[in-house]
């Protein structure tokens, strides 16, 4: 353990921030500047105040600091170098431990906070306004020291002003964007250091829309649709909720506060963006059943609306209708059905759209129609002729709204969480075929091997435990920035067979029922419903040639997260090769019913590969990689189904 | 006459290209003038190469079933042995062996034993061998798909593996 070698003399420091002083009284000075300590009240208060959480136990080198954003900033003691999400940073000096408390370079630590340090005042910063275009869409998203909850000041056709209440920045004044609708933004801060405020003027061009603002993390988001177009759908921000976007409701209303599930927060109504009209209530959904054994789910809707309707092909059997113009009338629903029907969801999926989402036990022929006080959907017995259409469009009441023609059929999305292709490959036996992740926030980390299978083992080095050590620093990050997340194995044991598994190996005439370990490893995450299933390896041969990272995918839901997850790993500098994606039928990921890979982080077999492996530090590098990938992934491709 | 001495030169030379490529051109040994691709996976782990080997001529009465299945085996056996020691190539471990194949509709059962059984050469490994046994024995007409059993069993994967061997394999699994 490293001690402190260049404390000169303890003393305080006080600081002025928002509406009061913080005193630090962990303090010591180095050469390079001050450093503070991690049990110091004040700086525990000032993380407080800005939604971020620190993570440290005794004996560990890393100091773990989760933002609101959310990010990871990570301390290492004696390192100079530290990370702020996925990219490197150099201190002014490196942390230190004294006693059992770590020191912190102070500077550096508010810089990566987004807080300013200026004439002995601390003030949140605006630190990023981004806009990603996507053609005739965009995204803007604001970051900064701590939860942001602009107000709107004025929103007009041609400009939208939002107001960043506390908030100083240091970012450029003018930038022009020309995406989505906005033609250009302008910054400027006013007030003093002590009571600061930042504006974010945002000129659009005629014509231009936008949604409803999401706030309430350390993110701002607002999407954005030239020409009339629609905005693109974001994801819902963790722990965020809407602001409403009328300005003089805004302007009178405290911020609300975040909820802490995602799913609460999705399936509240949104606010009606500006210059939209909802113009039908979907007031109730439900199913019967007929004589003949059908079913038919009725959607009750008062008003005009428009709707179109997917359906997937099998095995994946899903289909959705969306009520456009529509509000929900009442909370969403969920609810498990007979055959042939699975279950049945309904969410407000944007301001103005109504999605029922079916799971079907097969490719069940269904018949949708407008019906006297809605829309009907008839589920037959019958199979789908191949050649039926698997998309339509039609109108509810009399009139339709200006604003979505009714002969507009968008392209039939990849699948319902718009990830990726239909999954014609999908061939996992265990779970149900139309899977629906019933817990969107929930990761499942498989460390491979353990127990009595030691994977591959070369010197000092087993795989099993370089696998359960790297799966954990990941579960320690995700949870540190709000996802869920669950291991197949927490100490170095055999994951067993479960019975279920077992029966199934026996009924399908499996030879070695006994051996039914890596389906065990897939119920893990099948039966918990979760969002994503990540398989950590190490990589080995029979000389020391092949070195490198590879992330194995099959499935063409994998597709998605294959690529993301080896994008993010390529630009991690970790110093080994990047052997790129490979498709191939590995158990664990063609037999998890959701999104799915396996890494094989490096060869334990190549000279080069394994002093990486034995580095506790890189093994956190990869770690923190790996949480990055899956952290885009989820903030990327939303479940449109579950984050209504 | 003049005139066709450059015609009759073309004529002469035309025929001693023949000629020498007909006695210089390699001689294979088979009868058949049948040959069989085998495939092997390169040392990056995903690309396939492959090499030719000869198939001997059909017998009097073998039937088209026994030809087949002498074809196969014959396949199985040169992708589990590898291509020539100077190619580098990713390998089943050494003392593999190819116990049995069976045909049954298209799909061909190939029973392994011997090292492969025990041996944990890790993901990479395993794809490379078992990507280029399944694109050899697909690559013959009529077969299709690749069940592997180890030592006779059908079994979840390789110990300590990561391939699905407890269905058929098939080139559109890489």
């Amino acid at each position: 353990m490293l001690l402190a070698t260049a404390v000169v003399r303890a003393e305080t420091v006080s600081y002025a921030f928002e509406h009061s002083t913080l005193t630090f009284t962990h303090v010591t000075r180095t050469p390079n500047g001050t450093a503070v300590g991690i049990d110091d009240p004040a700086l525990r208060a000032l993380l407080k105040s800005l939604g971020a959480s620190l993570t440290w136990r005794p004996g560990d080198r890393t100091v773990l600091i989760a933002t609101s954003a959310p990010d990871v900033i990570s301390f290492a003691v004696g390192d100079a170098q530290y990370g702020v999400g996925g990219l490197t940073a150099q201190a002014h000096f490196a942390p230190s431990q004294v006693g059992s408390e770590v020191y912190l370079p102070f500077d550096d630590l508010m810089h990566a906070l987004g807080v300013g340090i200026q004439d002995g005042v601390l003030e949140r910063l605006l630190t990023s306004v981004d806009v990603q275009g996507y053609g005739i869409q965009a995204v803007l998203v604001a970051r900064g020291g701590g939860v942001l909850h602009p107000q709107v000041v004025a929103d007009t056709p041609d400009r939208l002003v939002y107001e960043f209440d506390g908030v100083g920045t240091t970012l450029a004044p003018e930038r022009t964007i020309n995406a989505g609708g906005i033609r250009s933004l302008e910054i400027t801060s006013s007030g003093s250091a002590r009571d600061p405020k930042t504006t974010v003027e945002i000129d659009l061009s005629p014509g231009t829309r936008h949604d409803a603002p999401q706030s309430g993390s350390g993110e701002f988001e607002v999407a954005f649709g030239a020409n009339g177009s629609a905005p693109p759908l974001v994801e819902p921000l963790r722990g965020s909720v809407a602001v409403v976007a009328a300005a003089a409701a805004v302007a009178s209303a405290p911020p609300p506060p975040p909820p802490a599930d995602m799913e609460t927060a999705a399936a509240t109504p949104l606010a009606q963006p500006t210059g939209a009209t909802a113009v039908a209530t979907v007031n109730a959904v439900s199913v019967q059943t007929a004589s003949d054994g059908g079913q038919s789910v009725a959607i009750t809707v008062t008003g005009n609306a428009s709707y179109e309707w997917h359906r997937l092909r099998a095995p994946d059997n899903r289909f959705w209708i969306d009520i456009k113009n529509a509000q929900l009338a009442g909370g969403p629903q969920d609810q498990a059905e007979a055959n042939p029907l699975i279950a049945l969801r309904v969410r407000q999926i944007d301001p103005q759209t109504v999605r029922v989402a079916l799971s079907l036990a097969g490719d069940n022929a269904l018949d949708v129609s407008p019906s006297a006080t809605g829309v009907s959907i008839g589920v037959g017995s019958a199979m789908l002729a191949e050649t039926a259409p698997r998309t339509g469009t039609g109108t509810v009441g009399a009139v339709v709204s200006a604003n979505e023609p009714q002969t507009t059929v968008t392209p039939v999305p990849a699948d319902e969480y718009g990830t990726g292709g239909g999954d014609d490959q999908s061939q996992w036996k265990f779970g149900p075929r139309g899977y629906v992740p019933t817990n969107p926030k929930l990761i499942v980390l498989d460390p491979g091997h353990g127990g009595t299978d030691r994977g591959s083992m070369h010197g000092e080095l087993q795989e099993a435990v370089l696998n359960l050590d790297m799966a954990e620093r990941v579960q320690t990050i995700l949870l540190a920035r709000g996802w869920q997340v669950r291991l197949t194995r927490t100490t170095d044991h055999d994951v067993d067979a479960t019975p279920a598994s077992t029966q199934e190996a026996i009924r399908i005439g499996h030879d070695n029922t006994d051996a039914y370990a890596l389906q065990a490893r897939d119920d893990v995450a099948n039966t918990a419903g979760a969002r994503l299933f990540v398989s950590i390896h190490c990589n080995a041969y029979i000389n020391s040639g092949p070195n490198g990272s590879t992330v194995y995918y099959y499935k063409q839901s994998d597709l998605a997260l294959a690529k993301m997850m080896d994008s993010t790993l390529a630009a991690s500098d970790l110093g080994v090769k990047d052997d790129g994606t490979v498709k191939v039928k590995y158990y664990v990921v063609a037999n998890a019913a959701m999104p799915a890979i396996l890494i094989e982080t490096a060869f334990l077999t190549n000279p080069f590969d394994y002093t990486k492996l034995a580095s506790s530090d890189w093994r956190q590098q990869m770690a923190e990689a790996i949480a990055n990938g899956i952290d885009r992934y989820m903030r990327t491709n939303p479940v449109a189904n579950n984050n209504q | 006459m003049r005139a066709l001495r450059p015609f009759f030169a073309i004529v002469v030379l035309a025929v001693a290209a023949v000629a020498g490529w007909y006695f210089l051109r390699p001689h294979t040994p088979s009868a058949s003038g049948e040959t069989l691709t085998v495939y092997y996976t390169k040392l990056d782990g995903t690309t396939l190469g492959t090499w030719d080997v000869s198939l001997r001529a059909p017998t009097p009465g073998e039937s088209a079933d026994a030809r087949l299945h002498d074809v196969v085996t014959y396949a199985a056996l040169q992708s589990v042995a590898g291509p020539p020691p100077d190619i580098s190539a990713v390998r089943f471990p050494p003392g593999t062996r190819v116990h049995d194949v069976t045909i049954v509709n298209g799909t061909a059962l190939v029973d392994l034993r011997g090292e492969v059984a025990s041996a944990n050469g890790g993901a990479f490994q395993e794809n490379g061998e078992f990507k280029g046994l399944v694109y050899t024995l697909t690559g013959i007409p009529s077969i299709n798909a690749v069940k592997i059993t180890i030592e006779g069993r059908t079994v979840e994967t390789l110990p300590g593996g990561h391939l699905e061997l407890d269905a058929p394999l098939r080139r559109s699994d890489w």
